[in-house]
């Protein structure tokens, strides 16, 4: 197990590499970037520049200490529009918000669409069927971007039960409406492979041993058939984290949170580009970070997977 | 959202296994497609959209950039739909017509929802196809590439691609059709790595056939199931990345449209009680997801007959 | 009265082309401690029966009739009186021991858990108890392998497992659904002389099923032929193989490879089976028949006594099939009584278990893997 972890993670550091390195001449070569001289920028962020990376230098050497700066220091910059800021304050400020709502979605989205897809299943053809697929078709038409207005025409405008947008720590009448937002179509999507593999499962010949041994039912479900009907949601978390991740930039927006998913679009109108390049590679860090987690998760689950 | 890559792998598998035996897998699975009253009302949704993206325009009373200063100012009262002045579906809040507004919107979600699965499906294909074919260290490589590039966040590289470089149509398709051929070549490569080593295939070979030709000729016609239904439910996805995109204000520019834009500016406007601002764009924007998936779903289902 | 007896067990399953007759009408009865072969090619429906006796069928299967094991009535009752039955006095090992086995599972807590749901056993005692078992059925070093995952064995070594579990409660009979079709030759002979071993051992009855005339003839004492869902002839192995009273039967034995008659051409029996979601007015096997007769095309025949122990359903006179004088001539190769295929035919969940191979008579398709 531990070897597997180590080949993982041998894969996964030159990845991360490769996309700082990708992000940093992406920055060099866009038109009006800050290394060009068409574009002004303030006297002090040109300054904060020179004295980070030395613009004079060669190119290697500024992506050195790009690289350098992030790996050693966890630095990555500072801001190209606010000669006060570092990119670093930028992102803290959001960071902590995206993660409470994001991590509730998250758990939202696996929990009810796993009981979802496995009540299904196990009532298949019934009326709880359908019912659950008639919920999964709907909820996948409707991403972030089309449930948040519509929970905010429902819950404040119609209802007024909820805030509209905005965020709190301390009162989760904020926090409700952006993970319903983005846990929605993930939902739906968990519980649609939840009740086809378990559909699978339950049809497979193990379970067909299983249920020649006398066990009841529920038993079969929970100590056969549970184990393998996760596998395929498993691999579809990571992209699930991914999309969620994404989806923060929309309830940012949307909701006023003021999460990272803010911090980006403000630098993506303003054209700051570090900002934008920390959020990117903050977030391609979290992603291979996580698809690490769910390939052990997933080498743990089946014993056919032998490192 | 999401295309369920062990369904597509057991459409993959099922569509060789039908090639082996000799017999089309698509007689059969034409029957079932039009037994299957889902996939058929997605059908004719799908047609119906299309119709209206053809030919609404000629029924349009109002072009989408002329404002109507009858109803500037008094959008909520005045620019509500009504078959009287012309707005059918009401107006913007600037009070452009936003029937001749929707149907351009529908013209561009779905071209470039069309345009970046074509991309996607053929980038894919081709290069798993290669992967698989050459195997050994080419395949590895190229791989582990497509390893490397999986955990790339590619909503945020798009964003960034789009600001730096300008918004332009060919900058969105090129993005849009560039993130999603990843599943595709995985896909495509196991197939062909199952399918080379078969007769018709080393015949080709013994008889000097060129790789690239055999990829071609023969490995590629024999994805076309699999291809096919890959495309149908990459559409979608392609609206909706596309639909994520304007609605953030970075896609597609003033004046032109999309779904996206149009649900963006519907949303905005919630407060001032101008509902259908977002009603009408997010009718033709769900309706027409709906119709892809059930097309989709139906198509493979029809070619690769399971209980489900 | 017999420890198993069926009556009139039919079995059907609704499917998108229909409902597949695949069980009809059967009766059959098994005795303590015999062993019966049921025979058939494959889609014939002998898998079927007895998923419906142990009440597997798949979802979108019924069954009818009736099945009394023990004088208790068996089929079709709720799950708390069948998990009573299952492993405890009925249990059964299946074809494919590759896919049969919980992958994701030690076989020390698959074969434990019999024993601690039906003994009540500490999950200690329960895994001494398996490994016990596993020494039974003859796996070497049974005491350490229990705590492999299934991957780690060999085919035949699985099925040794399944064995092993089947055995664990010592149930009175043991259902075997192709329990070699899956393996080497080789392992297949060890397997069937295992299963004769543990048989008398422990003293249970048991229902064997295959199509490998073969392994019926060398390890049971009555046989039943299945054809098309319904039994065509039953008798006592000896008679039933030197003297064939069916014309299904005669084609069936006819179809075994000899070697001391190397010059002749391998003898098939022309046509295929026929489509059980469109089942034939009459007798199902007629289009392949060299002794058909006008009604056979529009009766099914009964299953009737014409000996002491022996039942054939058939409408041609014994003495012709007997004496082999066949009323039409058929050509080599018949065009198809129906196009067959496996997944319209077959409810898809359990294919695996009949796809197989349809050839006759020890000849396996599958090799094992080492």
């Amino acid at each position: 197990m531990f070897a597997y972890v180590m080949r993982r993670l041998a894969v996964a550091i030159p990845t991360l590499l490769l996309l700082i390195v990708f992000s940093f001449l992406l920055m060099h070569l866009a038109p009006g970037g800050p290394f060009s001289q068409e574009r002004e920028l303030p006297a002090q962020v040109l300054a904060n520049l020179n004295e980070k990376y030395g613009l004079d230098q060669p190119l290697w050497r500024q992506i050195i200490s790009y690289v350098w700066g992030i790996i050693a220091h966890f630095d990555f910059g500072p801001s190209f529009v606010y000669p006060d800021r570092t990119v670093n304050q930028l992102i803290a400020a959001g960071f902590p918000v995206t993660l409470t709502y994001g991590t509730l979605a998250f758990v939202a989205a696996v929990v009810t669409g796993v009981a979802l897809g496995v009540v299904a299943a196990i009532w298949h053809n019934s009326w709880v069927d359908y019912l659950a697929v008639g919920i999964s078709i709907g909820a996948q038409v409707l991403p972030n971007f089309v449930m948040a207005p519509i929970l905010v025409l429902v819950f404040t405008l119609w209802y007024r039960m909820l805030p509209g947008g905005g965020w709190s720590f301390n009162d989760p009448s904020f926090w409700v409406m952006p993970v319903i937002a983005l846990s929605t179509s993930y939902m739906a999507s968990i519980a649609r492979i939840t009740r086809s593999s378990m559909l699978e499962v339950l049809g497979s010949n193990h379970i067909r041993t299983a249920r020649a041994k006398g066990m009841p039912e529920h038993r079969v479900i929970i100590r056969h058939a549970l184990k393998p009907a996760m596998l395929p949601v498993i691999s579809y978390l990571g992209p699930v984290f991914v999309s969620m991740i994404t989806g923060s930039v929309v309830i940012d927006i949307y909701f006023s949170t003021g999460g990272i998913g803010k911090a980006f679009v403000d630098s993506a109108l303003n054209r700051d580009y570090a900002v934008m390049m920390g959020v990117t590679i903050l977030v391609g860090a979290l992603t291979i970070l996580f698809n690490l987690v769910v390939d052990i998760l997933y080498a743990w689950i089946d014993p056919k997977i032998r490192y | 959202m999401i295309i369920e890559q062990s369904k597509m792998q057991s459409l993959a598998a099922r569509m060789s296994k039908d090639e082996v035996k000799g017999r089309s897998p698509w007689a059969d699975a034409r029957k079932r497609f039009f037994r299957n009253k889902a996939a058929m009302a997605g059908l004719i949704i799908l047609i119906l959209v299309g119709l209206f993206a053809i030919f609404g325009n000629s029924f349009a009373v109002w072009s989408n950039e002329e404002l109507d200063f009858n109803v500037m100012g008094q959008v909520t009262t005045m620019g509500m739909p009504s078959l009287e002045n012309g707005h059918y579906f009401g107006t913007d809040d600037l009070g452009r017509d936003l029937y001749s507004r929707t149907v351009q919107g529908t013209q561009i979600s779905l071209m470039v929802g069309i345009v970046g699965a074509a991309i996607a499906v053929i980038v894919g294909t081709l290069y798993g196809a290669t992967a698989g074919y050459f195997g050994g260290r080419t395949d590895q490589l190229m791989m582990r590439a497509v390893d490397i590039l999986m955990s790339i966040p590619y909503m945020f590289v798009l964003i960034l691609l789009l600001v730096m470089f300008g918004r332009s149509m060919s900058m969105l398709f090129l993005g849009i059709g560039l993130i999603s051929w990843l599943d595709m070549s995985r896909i495509v490569r196991g197939q062909t790595l199952s399918l080379k080593n078969r007769e018709f295939i080393e015949a080709a070979r013994a008889t000097g056939v060129p790789g690239w030709k055999i990829i071609i000729r023969h490995i590629v016609p024999n994805l076309l199931g699999v291809v096919a239904v890959y495309a149908t439910l990459l559409v979608p996805l392609m609206i909706l990345t596309e639909s994520f995109i304007s609605f953030l204000g970075l896609g597609v520019q003033e004046p032109l449209t999309s779904w996206g834009a149009l649900i963006s500016e519907g949303a905005g406007t919630i407060n001032y009680g101008t509902l259908w601002q977002l009603a009408f764009p997010l009718f033709f924007f769900c309706i027409t997801l709906f119709g892809f998936f059930f097309v989709g779903d139906g198509l493979r289902d029809a070619l690769d007959p399971k209980e489900r | 009265m017999a420890l198993l007896e069926l009556r009139d067990l039919s079995v059907r399953f609704r499917t998108n082309d229909g409902e597949v007759h695949a069980v009809n009408q059967v009766n059959l009865d098994v005795d303590a401690g015999e062993t019966v072969g049921i025979v058939g090619e494959s889609g014939s429906g002998k898998s079927q029966l007895s998923f419906a006796i142990m009440g597997l069928l798949a979802r979108n299967g019924t069954a009818s009739g009736m099945v009394t094991f023990d004088g208790q009535q068996i089929l079709n009752t709720p799950p708390k009186v069948i998990n009573k039955i299952r492993a405890e006095k009925i249990a059964m090992i299946f074809q494919d021991p590759m896919t049969s086995l919980n992958p994701y599972m030690r076989v020390a807590d698959q074969m434990a858990e019999v024993l601690t749901l039906h003994k009540g056993m500490s999950k200690k005692a329960a895994v001494a108890e398996s490994a016990r078992m596993l020494d039974a059925v003859r796996i070497p070093d049974a005491r350490a392998r229990v705590n492999l995952y299934p991957h780690e064995f060999s085919g035949g070594m699985r099925q040794r497992v399944m064995i092993a579990m089947a055995l664990l409660c010592r149930p009175k009979l043991l259902i075997a659904d192709e329990p070699t079709t899956a393996l080497d030759v080789t392992v297949q002979a060890q397997i069937m002389a295992l299963l004769a071993e543990l048989q008398t051992e422990f003293g249970m009855a048991m229902i064997l099923i295959t199509h490998d005339l073969g392994v019926v003839a060398g390890s049971c004492e009555r046989v039943a032929v299945m054809y098309g869902g319904r039994i065509r002839e039953t008798g006592p192995v000896g008679p039933l193989f030197t003297d064939p009273a069916h014309p299904y039967t005669q084609g069936l034995l006819a179809a075994i490879p000899r070697i001391d008659h190397g010059d002749e051409e391998l003898a098939a029996i022309p046509g295929s089976p026929p489509n059980m979601s469109r089942p034939p007015e009459g007798c199902a096997f007629e289009p392949r028949c060299s002794y058909r007769r006008e009604e056979c095309a529009h009766l099914a025949p009964p299953l009737e006594d014409f000996a002491k122990g022996r039942a054939r359903a058939c409408f041609a006179p014994l003495n012709d099939v007997r004496g082999g004088r066949a009323t039409v001539h058929l050509s080599e190769v018949e065009p198809p009584a129906g196009d067959i295929d496996d997944d319209d035919i077959t409810p898809a969940p359990i294919a695996d278990a009949i796809i197989g191979g349809a050839g006759v008579a020890g000849t396996s398709s599958k090799v094992d893997q080492p």
